[in-house]
């Protein structure tokens, strides 16, 4: 069965239609509560994982290295739960990194921004009006943040299958349209699709691995090959191959490690003019 | 029963999807009839008018307001289509040319570029390259109208109630689903909404018969009172007063007009 991602402009909306597309479908619900025993296996603190997924980088928050380990930890843990399939996911960001599995189907909720507005104003006690503003602000920031972490406007509908405005239509009615489509055949998961969400989870894996060492790693995985890609100076490479490959190599599931080292042009330079 | 509108880049099968949904549903399919209507009842060549609703304004047309003065000419001509409800637009700027009209349901389809460059190429027989240069123009002129007349961007899901992306899903999903959103309450015709719609209808036939040359007025209905706002001076004030008489007697559904000069524009005018 397939899975159902779950994007909102609205936290609380996003849940709310994704706790109740799961319950109309019998399907598990995974949101952030999958996030306390990450915080336990990594020794981290759930709120920095939490500002990982809302905030840009900046300098007197997450570093953009810790910000990449937090959500490294986070798409980890994410995968390894949609490998199960029959789940609504919401909440972790999955819309941006499961990408090319065709038996998830993706869905952006839009609140209706009065009603949200009102929400806000009620719960942080500031007017309608500001809170409109600081709502418009968030926007702009959750676009920059999909775009610098993942290199996609999380704004932009052709990153999803629909975008359903809750402006007119009634959340019933788009858990039902939802539920409706998750039924469609071309969204039941086929080997093919399975086996990409399982490279992505063993490549979600291994970069949790490599990234204590290595934080710039990129890891693609087909089947039990793993490629790793890397930049080091060139009396690095060797040493650095060696190490990935080791490191790599232990995991479960994974049966080869090709590693690519590019050079390091910057650290090579700053090397060469000492 | 619905207002539908569908809004669509080039080569996205919208028009397939307005027509399907039209069909199943049995409402009119409108798109460029209305572009007609409007150069037949205001003696504009059609070319200007197709110009004005899909090229964005330069620096002179904002001078000359000529985008301003077409665009209330095809308002006023798709408001008295959209009276009769039952009806599926899927013209260019649907979303913004109806602002203010209860029950619409605003649908956008979109497609891969991919898939949208291919369709291009296939009928336009031009080279893959072209067609992309094509399209990205075509995209980038659109938002560009929108939002230098609107204040929006066309590609912003939160302006429609619907988005529907045209790969994994496909034409026929797509009609479904606003087949089956257009049968919700919320998007059915009640008396109220009727009346409002020809109110709507109304001021805009009065915008679009005082635009030319009075481009800045704002125009308000209700129950056939209709309000005019300028913030014009006294001498076209006079001249605006004088051809709202005219108009009075001309409009038949007109109770009652007023000029109301040196007042805001209320922000729901045409």
């Amino acid at each position: 069965m397939p899975i159902i991602i779950i994007s909102s402009d609205s936290y609380r909306t996003g849940r709310d239609i994704g706790e109740k597309a799961a319950r109309a479908i019998f399907y598990d619900y995974v949101d952030r509560d999958i996030l306390p025993p990450v915080c336990e296996k990594y020794g981290v603190q759930e709120e920095k994982l939490l500002k990982a997924l809302e905030e840009t980088p900046s300098f007197l928050g997450l570093s953009t290295k810790l910000r990449n380990k937090y959500l490294a930890y986070i798409q980890e843990a994410t995968l390894g739960q949609l490998l199960d399939d029959n789940v609504v996911c919401h909440g972790l960001a999955a819309h941006l990194y499961v990408l090319g599995v065709s038996h998830a189907l993706k869905v952006r909720v839009l609140s209706d921004p009065d009603i949200l507005a009102r929400e806000l104003s009620t719960d942080a006690g500031h007017p309608p009006d500001k809170v409109k503003k600081m709502l418009k602000r968030y926007e702009e920031q959750r676009k920059n943040w999909s775009l610098g972490t993942f290199n996609l406007d999380e704004t932009d509908p052709s990153n999803y299958d629909m975008v359903i405005s809750l402006t007119q239509i009634d959340p019933d009615e788009a858990v039902k349209t939802i539920v409706d489509i998750a039924g469609y055949r071309k969204f039941q998961p086929m080997t093919y699709s399975i086996r990409c969400l399982q490279d992505k989870e063993l490549a979600g894996r291994v970069r949790v691995v490599l990234m204590e060492q290595f934080p710039d790693v990129r890891v693609i995985a087909d089947r039990s090959t793993v490629v790793v890609e890397t930049k080091a100076v060139k009396r690095e490479k060797r040493k650095r191959t060696e190490a990935i490959k080791e490191l790599a190599g232990s995991i479960e599931g994974v049966k080869y490690v090709e590693v690519h080292v590019a050079t390091d042009i910057f650290r090579q330079a700053a090397e060469s003019a000492r | 029963m619905a207002i539908i509108t569908i809004s669509r880049g080039s080569y996205s099968k919208g028009k397939d999807v307005a027509e399907r949904v039209a069909e199943r549903l049995g409402y009119e399919c409108v798109s460029r009839d209305v572009l007609l209507e409007a150069s037949d009842r205001f003696h504009i060549p059609e070319v200007k008018l197709i110009r004005a609703i899909h090229d964005a304004p330069s620096i002179l047309d904002r001078f000359k307001h000529g985008k301003q003065i077409f665009i209330a000419y095809i308002r006023s001509a798709l408001m008295c289509r959209v009276a009769n409800d039952n009806i599926v637009y899927h013209g260019l700027a649907g979303h913004v040319l109806l602002t203010g009209v209860p029950n619409v349901l605003k649908v956008r389809i979109i497609a891969d570029m991919a898939d949208r460059i291919k369709a291009e190429m296939e009928r336009e027989g031009i080279s893959e390259e072209d067609a992309r240069i094509l399209l990205q123009r075509d995209d980038e002129e659109r938002r560009k109208w929108t939002k230098a007349l609107y204040g929006v961007d066309p590609w912003d899901s939160s302006l429609y109630d619907l988005v529907v992306h045209i790969s994994t899903l496909t034409v026929p999903d797509a009609v479904d689903f606003i087949c089956e959103a257009a049968t919700k309450d919320q998007f059915k015709a009640t008396e109220s909404y009727r009346r409002k719609i020809k109110n709507l209808g109304l001021a805009c036939q009065v915008k679009a018969a005082l635009v030319d040359p009075f481009f800045d007025v704002g125009v308000t209905c209700e129950s056939g009172n209709v309000v005019i706002y300028t913030g014009a001076n006294d001498r076209q004030v006079s001249k605006l007063k004088k051809r709202a008489k005219e108009l009075e007697k001309e409009i038949e559904e007109i109770n009652n007009l007023e000029v109301h000069a040196g007042v805001p524009i209320p922000e729901d005018a045409f």
